[in-house]
């Protein structure tokens, strides 16, 4: 991964000194992976997301918080950052993040072209690169499948000339999952997000199933519900036979159901707080649910 | 079921309160002490407002522009456009707004309504909300002083001076002169409301009543 550091910096307005090598952090080798399937190349099972928590403008002390969060995600073995066009201020924030960071080499960047005129795609897709100060994504995705038909063509041909490694559609919260499957059957993407969670189970009856069948990676988004799952059981007793998957906090239990589906790439919780990204993060560690606890970890849920 | 009625509220809120209010504080320090300037310049609409002249009225009217070109230029454009891209569209609304503000100028010469009326009291009295009362807003919403809207400086109160300046004065082509701070405030009550914020009763008391001013006969 290379980056333009000038572009963020110019893009942000700040003139202050950052490092200028790229710097490899944390050690990556305890989290759990799961490879891409196109491609075999592994990533780790827990990404970090942006929606809302890294839209924070041109606040400099949430801007170094957001940071922070960056740091400890890459110092805990991440890797996957998404974000969006959509997301306000989230992609300068990466950017700023990045930078003072010096662009850990370990990044994998997902990012989202989201723009009805498919004519003003490209034009999009530069403005996140200078926002994020990369040179290339590792992946861009058609957002919620905004003008999918004139987008995809256009990303697969960045795609065949380097200008980028991966290719995806999104959609959240159960939205158009006809389309999604049309899109994954008759074209050759490489991932496809989605929301999935204990509660929202229903891309598990068909769009996980043919992900495996077409070798199509899997990004899970809204893991927590934009944090009302936690909400939700955080008052009740963790019980005791999770124990033994290592997980020691809700967020971890959820987090582990999620991840634990075999057709689940990477799941993004986002966060604007160290410890949380850190607590995020060992949901990838230790022992994953088998299918017999998974059903009893849902039905736990359900019951509360 | 259509698309649209699996969206809640909250699915439209791009940032988070803690975000919007610290913007709106950070924002108000920067000004600060031109909040009193522009309390002032309230008060000064009220009182051109309250009087009979065309000069007055003609006055109410520029100052009411000038309001909403700096709401536009510096908080909905420079600042809250920084999390909430949907701003740049207000901005060219809030500026549109002004225009017809400008020409309202005009169409404020046929002389304002008896001063004992309903309308004109009540118009008066949502602008002496919308430079006094909002003012006061944290404190019932549990937020930082710091966070206190003023007429000018921020939209609510502006929109609020400027509905009640509007009933009050009942210009030529009311119709034109309403919807953008009638759908400011909608706006408004939604973003608050989404953040779960308690100050989404003002501008929604400011929505009623206007339409309840209108509707009185005198």
């Amino acid at each position: 991964m290379t980056f333009t550091r000038r572009a963020v910096v110019q893009g942000l307005g700040i003139g202050m000194s950052l490092p200028l090598v790229p710097r490899a952090w944390g050690q990556a080798a305890d989290l759990t992976t799961r490879v891409i399937p196109k491609s075999e190349e592994p990533l780790p099972l827990i990404g970090l997301g942006t929606w809302i928590t890294f839209n924070v403008g041109d606040d400099p002390v949430l801007m170094d918080e957001c940071a922070a969060v960056i740091g400890a995600f890459f110092e805990g073995g991440g890797r996957v950052i998404d974000s969006s066009p959509m997301y306000g201020s989230s992609q300068p924030t990466i950017g700023y993040g990045l930078g003072k960071l010096g662009y850990p080499k370990q990044l994998f960047s997902a990012e989202k072209v989201w723009i009805s005129d498919s004519g003003e795609g490209a034009a999009q897709i530069e403005a996140s690169k200078n926002y994020w100060g990369v040179e290339k994504f590792d992946l861009m995705q058609v957002h919620n499948l905004v003008s999918w038909e004139e987008h995809l063509p256009a990303l697969f041909d960045m795609k065949a000339a380097g200008r980028l490694r991966y290719v995806g559609i999104t959609t959240s919260e159960g939205r158009r999952h006809r389309e999604i499957e049309q899109v994954m059957a008759t074209r050759p993407i490489d991932f496809v997000q989605v929301t999935y969670n204990i509660l929202d189970r229903e891309v598990e009856e068909r769009i996980l199933p043919l992900a495996q069948e077409k070798g199509i990676a899997v990004i899970v988004n809204r893991p927590f519900r934009q944090g009302d799952l936690i909400r939700q059981v955080e008052d009740e007793p963790l019980p005791d036979w999770i124990a033994e998957t290592g997980a020691r906090s809700w967020a971890q239990y959820l987090l582990k159901f999620i991840i634990s589906h075999p057709a689940v790439t990477c799941a993004i919780p986002a966060t604007t707080r160290v410890d949380h990204v850190r607590e995020n993060l060992d949901a990838g560690r230790g022992i994953l649910p088998d299918e017999k606890l998974r059903r009893r970890m849902a039905a736990y849920v359900e019951a509360l | 079921m259509s698309e649209w009625a699996t969206y809640t509220l909250a699915d439209f809120l791009l940032f988070s309160p803690r975000v919007y209010f610290r913007l709106v504080e950070r924002y108000n320090q920067g000004l600060w002490p031109l909040q009193l300037v522009f309390i002032a310049g309230a008060l000064a609409i009220l009182f051109a407002t309250a009087t009979d002249g065309w000069r007055a009225r003609a006055a109410a009217m520029a100052t009411l522009a000038l309001a909403w070109l700096f709401c536009a230029w510096q908080f909905l454009w420079l600042r809250y456009s920084t999390i909430n891209w949907a701003m740049s569209y207000a901005t060219a609304a809030f500026m549109l707004q002004a225009g017809l503000l400008l020409l309202a100028i005009r169409w404020t010469q046929r002389g304002a309504l008896p001063a004992n009326s309903l309308r004109r009291r009540g118009g008066i009295g949502l602008m002496v909300f919308g430079s006094l009362g909002y003012p006061f807003g944290p404190l019932l919403a549990g937020r930082a002083p710091a966070s206190a809207e003023t007429f000018g400086a921020m939209p609510d109160p502006t929109a609020a001076v400027t509905l009640g300046a509007l009933v009050a004065l009942m210009p030529q082509k009311l119709w034109l002169l309403l919807p953008i701070p009638v759908l400011w405030c909608a706006f408004s009550v939604l973003t608050l409301l989404a953040m779960e914020d308690a100050g989404a009763w003002a501008p929604f008391a400011v929505i009623l009543v206007t339409f309840a001013l209108l509707l009185v006969r005198r």
